[in-house]
């Protein structure tokens, strides 16, 4: 077993928005920092391959009251994104948007439209509009430049899968996605920023797993690690819904300028009757779930409508497209003979399945000490992202200047367990590949945890899965490093459908897109509370909590 | 299958397979036109065609599940 060991102030595990944002920010300090990044980070993460669009406060344009900016923004579908999350932290995030946004700018990211801040999209006609429009298409390119500028190490192609440490997070552990070298990583303070969870439930198309809005290779990599290092985590069970162009799974939805409409053209929404460039069309942030009810009751399908737009309309969102990552679209339509002003686009909702997050306080810090959590590891969104990525790194120094450093102990022991079971997987002959394990797993959460719940589906559900677990741990197997750590992901999700499972059946009401047949109501009780699981001694146990803890 | 290289516009520099956070170019020799070893695992993100400095040489192909459909009008 090749290894090295690392040593640092603080571990970014995760070189997304978030991860070399906090990079950033901590290298300014002084800190000796390293960037451990599955992919490359470049490109890698829900940022990779742009935003168009920044949840950003400036009173000079949104008025002196930053409440007023934030009741206007949880109309929006922020208020998926960010409830529970505790109003603290909402607030922390928004009082800080324009000071990062002035940052970006000085690090060459165009933040203006001739010489003024755009807001445009993902709003109501005539309300507050929270978006400011950016030229985000080389955004980690330049997050990359500016890490590397301060010194902070960026070490790709490492799959981070355990954190280490007693009474507190003193580093991690990861295996080279290309050698299988093990790195162990001793480190003051870790800040976790892995993404979202994909491919626990299945893609818009069945089998073709990275079809998804989601980047693939997100794979709750960093919840999980944190789970079973003791961390809390808090309402997993909750289900994640978003729109865009059916089959061709992407986000960008606002980008589009247009109008929905059903197939007698007319709107499905009541917010816009025309193509209207500064607000968009609002009506599947009401409600994500409507394209697919449609579908469902035989009024479908839905179409983004952008017939009748302005010339200057069309030709923003054209210059917006690339920005917002949507290039390959672009060149799709292009080679189709798609004309936008001519046909509208049939879109549809996409089902991610898991939302949950990692337990944060209004300083990024999670319930165990060290150990720091951000971006879509609680809420997505680059404008959060990069704020707590900022604020994560600083706290994480600050918490350096106070903290002693315990001792990291035995990290050999670990590592030597985890290396174990890559070597059965590569040398396995026979057995089942990584898409097989993820396939199975995807079935079993499609129907026993996915749009109808009961006691029943998910009892046997949660059966079924410990049948899978069990045979994918003695058959799954991998041809080479590479698909190592989509083997590892593929573990991670299993583990991450258990807890999907745990607190589903532990959730004895229907809340949203959690809907149990056999508890219809919504319960009062448990508005603003928390759904929190964590293992304590080794055992899972799920509590609720007052969100504003 | 996504991402197709022109084989002889590529210059061989190896900035897509060192990039593509997928690594769907895993295995690639160093001065060697990329393999493309993975290609369902490609996320459509374009990064490759960003970092490529020969303009035109990748190109994303779009798999027909992904197709995207729209209503044909007058």
């Amino acid at each position: 077993m090749e290894t090295e060991h690392l040593k640092c102030d603080v571990l970014c595990v995760g070189g997304g928005i978030g991860g070399l944002m906090g990079a950033i920010r901590a290298s300014e300090l002084g800190a000796k920092v390293i960037v451990a990044e599955k992919g490359n980070v470049m490109h890698s993460g829900k940022g990779g391959g742009g935003c168009d669009h920044y949840l950003c406060y400036i009173p000079e344009v949104h008025g002196a009251d930053m409440e007023t900016y934030i009741a206007e923004m949880m109309q929006t579908q922020q208020l998926h994104n960010f409830q529970t999350l505790g109003m603290k932290r909402v607030r922390t995030h928004i009082a800080k948007t324009f000071d990062i946004v002035k940052l970006w700018e000085s690090w060459g990211m165009q933040t203006k439209q001739h010489g003024k801040y755009h807001f445009a999209g993902h709003a109501f006609p005539g309300g507050l509009r929270c978006l400011l429009k950016y030229e985000g298409r080389r955004q980690k390119p330049i997050l990359t430049e500016q890490a590397r500028k301060r010194k902070a190490r960026i070490i790709n192609r490492v799959m981070v899968f355990d954190l280490i440490g007693k009474e507190a997070v003193t580093g991690a552990i990861g295996i080279d996605t290309r050698t299988g070298k093990i790195y162990t990583f001793e480190a003051g303070a870790v800040i976790l920023g892995t993404g979202a969870v994909a491919r626990l439930f299945p893609a818009v198309t069945p089998g073709w797993l990275n079809n998804n809005a989601t980047r693939p290779t997100l794979t709750g990599d960093g919840r999980l690690m944190a789970y079973r290092a003791g961390a809390e985590l808090q309402d997993v069970e909750m289900r994640m819904l978003h729109v865009g162009p059916k089959y061709f799974a992407r986000f960008g939805q606002a980008t589009w300028v247009g109008v929905f409409r059903d197939p007698q053209d007319k709107p499905i929404g009541p917010f816009v009757t025309r193509p209207e460039g500064l607000y968009g069309d609002i009506t599947p942030e009401v409600n994500k779930a409507l394209f697919h009810d449609y579908w469902a009751s035989g009024r479908g399908p839905v179409y983004m409508d952008g017939r009748g737009i302005s010339n200057e309309d069309y030709a923003d969102m054209m210059h917006w497209f690339p920005h917002e990552g949507l290039t390959p679209v672009l060149e799709h339509m292009r080679e189709e003979g798609i004309d936008y002003r001519k046909h509208p686009v049939e879109f549809m909702t996409y089902d991610h399945g898991c939302q949950g997050r990692v337990v944060t306080n209004e300083k990024g810090e999670t319930s165990l000490k060290g150990l720091y959590a951000l971006g879509e590891e609680l809420a997505p969104g680059v404008s959060n992202a990069s704020v707590f990525g900022w604020l994560c790194g600083e706290n994480a120094v600050d918490y350096l200047k106070n903290a002693h450093r315990p001792d990291v102990g035995d990290m050999n022991e670990q590592a030597e367990e985890k290396a174990g079971l890559v070597g059965k997987m590569l040398g396995r002959r026979d057995g089942a590949d990584w898409r097989e394990v993820n396939i199975a797993l995807q079935q079993i959460m499609q129907d026993y945890a996915g749009l109808l719940r009961t006691e029943a589906l998910l009892q046997a559900g949660s059966f079924h899965l410990a049948r899978l677990k069990k045979e994918a741990y003695e058959i799954i197997r991998a041809g080479n490093q590479h698909e190592v750590a989509r083997c590892l992901e593929v573990l991670n999700l299993i583990e991450m459908g258990e807890l999907v499972f745990m607190g589903a059946l532990d959730r004895r009401e229907t809340r949203g897109t959690h809907v149990r047949l056999d508890y219809p109501l919504t319960n009062p009780r448990m508005n603003g509370k928390v759904h929190i699981q964590k293992k304590i001694d080794g055992k899972p146990v799920t509590e609720w909590r007052a969100e504003t803890r | 299958m996504p991402p197709v290289i022109d084989p002889d516009k590529c210059i061989r520099c190896g900035k897509c397979a060192d990039t593509c956070p997928e690594d769907v170019y895993f295995g690639s020799g160093k001065k060697q036109v990329p393999q493309v070893t993975y290609p369902q695992e490609c996320a459509y993100c374009n990064g490759c065609v960003e970092e490529c400095p020969v303009e035109g040489t990748i190109r994303l192909r779009i798999p027909l599940p992904m197709m995207l459909l729209y209503k044909p009008t007058a």
